[in-house]
């Protein structure tokens, strides 16, 4: 370090690093693209991340916050105004040459921009506008931006960050109301689930404008299912069964700056879509109503991603799990392999879980306990089964289904041929056969079979339940001495 | 037997199946090797095919019109692959390929078809992972210089890619394995070159810059993961070891 700025750049990044570590959603794919002649920057749709932190999670954009100032004492946060944390914020000009100099270097792929609340949601907002603006415009960057929400602020600040951002995200944090009450007293649903109504027909608005259809693309997959969320009989039924708690009031209201054209300098508006984060195991929700949430985000506000986060206990509170509390990692794992199940594979959520049994299974992934619970169905003829039916046998992904459609047009598949299309047959093989055969004699018998399976999964399952090694014994929690 | 051999480059593999298939001795007859040829085996010609840039071109055109698209690419990927198979490989693709036209790409129950996937996936995959994983460091006066060391022969489309996403940058890419680079100057087209001994050597040292941009995100890398969450092993499976070799974060 060979100056007082340097050093106090170093300094400003580990603080507002720190604070920033614990929101997910660090993606940067949904938008392609292409570079420019004196421009600095592309975007890729599927994505890239160019790291892997300690705790295996990807690193994909710079994600750091604009100031970890907060005004609000929302109980889960570290940087909740009652914790006596160190604070400070970046300039625009700090985060632009941080974010510049990095991606030239090829470390990110861009900016994930979030922020405490700072004074008020309008001068928050403010500031990361012109962050966002400077980047865009006097540094000319092309890359990927993630910019968050603040609710509450202005609409002219939202729909300025909706036009020079790729991808919106606003926070639901908790999935009831009540949980928000104790949790955030200076939040509300209301507050949230209003701007996020907004962006989306912003959004849908922008897409047809452009031409496309006013939904999101998805998975090609989703194409060829008739029962997935994303299909159009399905999002016929969303507005009769919306859960009570998310209502949103009923406003029809759109970001449109006035003059459009100069202030967006051709930009469409939130192109990669919105997404949003839940945290898992701060209150006492089932997974059952995580995921129906989780499906009612998807349908009602097309939302591109919906992000889990297990709660870290970092603050000691008596509404809250005390610290030391082990982390629920196995149950966001869980509700993540549920999500891509949603979204890829054309199930429902009602298909998965039920209000008799409102959590997943501990050593069984979603797709094999439904496969378990449905052995009626099975097994299947490769040969014949149609591509929807392929998808729900656990073993077997979309690349890997659509192969198999391809490839039985022109002469019989069997096993050697299923696994270099990347089937995975040490869990597909209990479910299928080949041309009558099944690969090994298995007795079709859900206890069995579930003997057998666990087995393979077993180890796997503990390492993500059990990270932390190390453990200290309490003899007033663990042996109930009181 | 006649066996087939050139150099491992797009255009000498184009030109020798060009050559192969124009010599009219049967398909059964015919064999396709890479040079050098570790073993010759008795009863058997060899001929060595250097590279004719017509008849490549003709190749070229021939897969994209009379297969398809999807076709060419594969075989442009499986060319690029380290494996020495892939010429054969590549030709009986292509025997197939000429009889089915486009729906060969479909047709994975083949045993020639689905080797062509393979070889092609791999070098995609790596591709993807290099464009992840390449660093670059600042040399003085803005040039920025990135080292990679692939298996399979892709600095050409990771040098497209970059070209894309920097244009206006003046960097280079080298292929430390193959001693090969690719230089961007700022605005301008992209070439390729061969480097001296001299050039290589003194390349080396570009990699060790440091700058107060590698502090911080070496500061940046190691705040971001979660210490309650630390999980090695996953960590270890999403970035495998051997790709960390050229990357600042775990220099």
């Amino acid at each position: 370090m060979q100056n007082r700025g340097e050093e106090e750049l170093y300094k400003k990044l580990h603080i507002l690093a720190d604070a920033a570590k614990y929101d997910v959603a660090c993606t940067s794919s949904g938008v392609s693209r292409r570079g420019q002649k004196g421009f600095l920057g592309n975007s890729c749709a599927s994505g890239i991340c160019h790291s892997f932190a300690s705790d295996g999670r990807c690193i994909s954009l710079l994600k750091v916050l604009q100031t970890n100032h907060c005004i609000y004492d929302c109980k889960y946060c570290l940087n909740r105004t009652s914790n006596d944390v160190e604070r400070t914020s970046f300039t625009p000009e700090e985060l632009c040459s941080l974010t510049i100099e990095f991606y030239k270097r090829n470390y990110i792929e861009g900016l994930f921009l979030s922020s405490g609340v700072d004074r008020s949601p309008a001068y928050t907002m403010e500031q990361m506008c012109r962050s966002l603006r400077l980047l865009r415009s006097r540094y000319h960057f092309r890359g990927y931006i993630h910019v968050k929400a603040v609710p509450g602020a202005p609409e002219e600040l939202l729909t300025e960050a909706g036009y020079l951002a790729d991808r919106m995200s606003i926070n639901l944090e908790l999935p009831t109301a009540e949980g928000m009450k104790r949790l955030a007293p200076n939040k509300n649903h209301t507050a949230i689930l209003r701007p996020m109504g907004m962006v989306a027909r912003t959004i849908a608005a922008h897409r047809l404008a452009l031409g496309k259809d006013e939904r999101m693309e998805r998975s090609r997959g989703n194409l060829y299912l008739e029962n997935s969320i994303f299909s159009s009989e399905q999002q016929k039924k969303v507005s009769v069964q919306t859960p009570a708690l998310l209502q949103e009031s009923g406003t029809k209201e759109l970001y449109l700056p006035a003059d459009l054209k100069k202030s967006t300098e051709g930009r469409s508006f939130a192109a990669a879509g919105q997404s949003t984060q839940m945290i898992i195991g701060a209150t006492d929700e089932t997974d059952y109503h995580l995921l129906k949430t989780t499906q009612y985000l998807y349908q009602k506000y097309d939302l591109k991603r919906v992000f889990f986060s297990a709660y870290v206990p970092l603050n000691e509170d008596t509404q809250l799990p005390q610290p030391g509390t082990p982390v629920p990692l196995l149950r966001e794992h869980r509700l993540y392999q549920a999500d891509w199940l949603l979204r890829y594979y054309g199930f429902q959520a009602d298909e998965l879980l039920s209000a008799d049994q409102p959590n997943f299974h501990e050593q069984l992934d979603p797709k094999c306990d439904w496969a378990l619970r449905h052995l009626g169905q099975f097994p299947v003829e490769v040969n014949q089964a149609s591509y929807d039916m392929l998808l729900r046998i656990p073993g077997i992904g979309p690349k890997s289904a659509m192969r198999i459609v391809y490839a039985r047009k022109n002469g019989r598949v069997d096993f050697d041929h299923l696994k270099r299309m990347g089937v995975l047959l040490k869990r597909a093989h209990y479910f299928i056969t080949c041309q009558g055969r099944m690969l090994y004699p298995v007795k079709l018998e859900e206890k069995s079979i579930f003997r057998q399976m666990t087995d393979l999964n077993r180890k796997d399952n503990w390492q993500i339940s059990r990270q932390q090694s190390f453990y200290q014994l309490s003899l007033f929690d663990d042996f109930g001495v009181r | 037997m006649t066996v087939f051999t050139c150099r491992d480059n797009w255009e000498d593999i184009l030109t020798c199946i060009y050559e192969a298939w124009a010599s009219g001795k049967g398909h059964r007859n015919i064999r396709l090797e890479l040079e050098p040829v570790s073993q010759q085996e008795l009863f058997c010609e060899y001929i060595h095919i250097d590279a004719e840039e017509q008849k490549a071109m003709k190749v070229c055109s021939a897969i994209r019109k009379k297969i398809s698209w999807q076709a060419y690419q594969w075989v442009y990927y499986a060319a690029h692959s380290a494996r020495p198979e892939k010429t054969e490989c590549i030709y009986r693709f292509l025997i197939l390929g000429f009889h089915f036209g486009k729906k060969i790409t479909e047709m994975l129950t083949e045993n020639t078809v689905m080797r062509i996937m393979e070889l092609s996936r791999r070098v995609t995959n790596e591709e993807h992972i290099m464009r992840e994983a390449a660093r670059f460091t600042c040399h003085e006066r803005g040039i920025y210089v990135c080292h990679i060391e692939p298996e399979h022969d892709i600095l050409l489309m990771l040098a497209e890619y970059f070209e894309d996403r920097m244009p206006s940058e003046t960097w280079m890419i080298t292929d430390d394995g193959r001693r090969t680079a690719v230089i961007h100057p700022k605005d301008q087209r992209m070439y390729q070159t061969v480097l001296t001994e001299k050039e290589w050597e003194q390349l080396q040292e570009t990699e060790r810059i440091k700058d107060i941009y590698t502090t911080l995100w070496n500061e940046f890398f190691h705040t971001i993961g979660i210490r309650e969450r630390e999980n090695r092993k996953c960590q270890n499976t999403m970035m495998p070891l051997h790709y960390r070799k050229h990357m600042t974060e775990f220099m």
